[in-house]
């Protein structure tokens, strides 16, 4: 398969519950399940806030029962349409946003996957947490592919609940995990991409993996773009009526410390601060960035070594401030991408309503 | 010790932890995340009424119930140890220290207060 197809995203608390008081994340993954949804995945992040400026964080031990999730899914335009509304009347607060990407499935011999191959292109790979590839895990094998490739960056994030081919894959306490899902998110020139989709399609059993297009804002201190202003090349709404947002995703390094502290930890304290909607940070488990190989947590270790991806969605205007708050922090280290998405606030209504006072 | 001291072992072990919950939370909400401000004060405070109970002279029924039950549950060896390793984990390696240093020598300066204060009662 290789075909157009939209990217489900929601982000919400981990204790949002549904009308019929079942917690949110459960109800929107049977959901997934239920409808056998490709490929979806909920991540647990480590620290975040939304439209509310509430908190959320695993810094103190107490307060951490309730971090930021953010849920994605994707399939073919036709079944994540008919997701839309069944998502956003499940979530009470949060974001949904709404984008293309092209999921590649089965055999990676495509012809065409980038529409301009000089385009900065977003690859994401879903894999299996036990998932192997000649007796290593296969989120390492990738990850050293694509440095080999020369991309410039991927970070594995482990999710703890999701869908596989249509099939539900859910963690559980007493259990190998196996099969829950995974994503590798790597950044590079399409060209580079395009060239090592091949490779991955021979190195996975049954990859499945989507590719998007995205601005490159920022690279290890150096500014190359601004993010667009409003208007700039896109209406304010998309063709079915959803506002457009923008979306700023920062890539840096739990290593990467700012004023003593980790830089995305700064990041989202300086996001708070200045009002802007919604910022969340994922840890990673592994990955690489530029010419350092790959890496994860050792053994023995006092600081870790996981890359950090912090996401931050706003209107074209705001999303202005966040970038210059994100330049000042990222002076030496990270990577920033900027993409357009439309995006909606669920009212847990089954009805769509835009509007930053709409609550999350 | 019977079935009723048993009892009220669960019941104040309970309350104990959760009393620690809600008073963590507090701290940390209203002092910031920055530093587990809220577990040093939990810890330093229950120190106190540990000490103040041990220079009292109670039964043992009495003392199993207010100083393992109660001040055993509201304290937390394992948060301060998680919460240290934590800030070392993102390179507060100055917090790191400070909260250990300050913690065993608030620690020992509160039981000894206490145990003084209960010696006078």
């Amino acid at each position: 398969m290789n075909e157009d197809s939209l990217k489900l995203t929601s982000y919400f608390g981990e204790r949002q519950r549904t009308a019929d008081n079942g917690f949110a994340a459960d109800a929107l993954l049977d959901l997934y399940g239920q409808r056998g949804i490709a490929t979806s995945i909920l991540l647990r992040g480590v620290e975040g806030f939304g439209a509310r400026q509430r908190l959320r964080t695993d810094r103190s031990l107490t307060l951490s029962d309730d971090l930021p999730l953010t849920a994605v899914a994707v399939d073919t335009r036709s079944r994540i349409e008919g997701l839309l509304e069944s998502t956003s009347g499940l979530l009470r607060s949060g974001l949904v946003t709404l984008e293309r990407a092209r999921l590649l499935t089965g055999d990676m011999d495509v012809d065409a996957p980038i529409e301009t191959p000089d385009d900065e292109t977003k690859l994401t790979v879903y894999l299996g947490r036990q998932e192997r590839v000649y007796r290593v895990p296969a989120f390492v094998a990738v990850c050293d592919l694509l440095h080999r490739r020369g991309i410039a960056g991927a970070t594995a994030l482990l999710g703890v609940d999701g869908t596989a081919h249509g099939k539900r894959q859910r963690a559980a306490f007493f259990s190998r995990n196996a099969g829950t899902p995974m994503m590798v998110i790597a950044v590079g020139s399409g060209t580079r991409i395009a060239r090592v989709l091949p490779e991955l399609g021979g190195l996975l059993r049954q990859p499945l993996l989507t590719l998007e297009r995205v601005r490159i804002c920022k690279r290890d201190g150096e500014l190359l773009c601004r993010p667009p202003a409003a208007g700039e090349s896109l209406p304010p709404v998309d063709p079915t009526g959803m506002p457009l947002a923008r979306k700023l995703m920062v890539y840096t390094s739990e290593a990467a410390l700012h004023d003593g502290q980790p830089v995305h930890r700064a990041i989202v304290r300086r996001l708070r601060e200045a009002g802007i909607s919604g910022a969340t940070t994922q840890r990673g488990m592994w990955g690489f960035h530029g010419d350092h190989p790959p890496h994860g947590d050792r053994l023995l270790q006092l600081g870790r070594h996981v890359p950090a991806l912090t996401i931050v969605i706003d209107s074209p205007e705001r999303i202005q401030t966040a970038f210059d708050i994100i330049d000042d922090l990222t002076a030496e280290h990270g990577l920033v991408t900027c993409e357009t998405v439309p995006a909606i606030r669920p009212v847990g209504s089954g009805q769509a309503m835009e509007g930053r006072s709409a609550a999350g | 010790m019977n079935v009723l001291v048993w009892t009220a072992v669960v019941v104040i072990g309970g309350a104990g932890s959760l009393l620690r919950f809600y008073a963590d939370g507090l701290i940390s909400s209203v002092t910031g995340r920055d530093f587990p401000l809220g577990t040093m004060v939990i810890n330093v405070s229950g120190a106190i009424v540990l000490g103040l109970l041990s220079g009292l002279a109670l039964s043992s029924s009495q003392y199993l119930l207010l100083g393992t039950a109660a001040v055993g549950s509201y304290t937390t060896f394992s948060t301060w140890m998680l919460e240290t390793q934590r800030l070392t984990e993102e390179r507060q390696h100055r917090k790191a220290v400070l909260n250990i240093v300050v913690s065993l020598a608030l620690g020992i300066a509160a039981a000894a207060l206490g145990r003084l204060i209960g010696m006078h009662l």
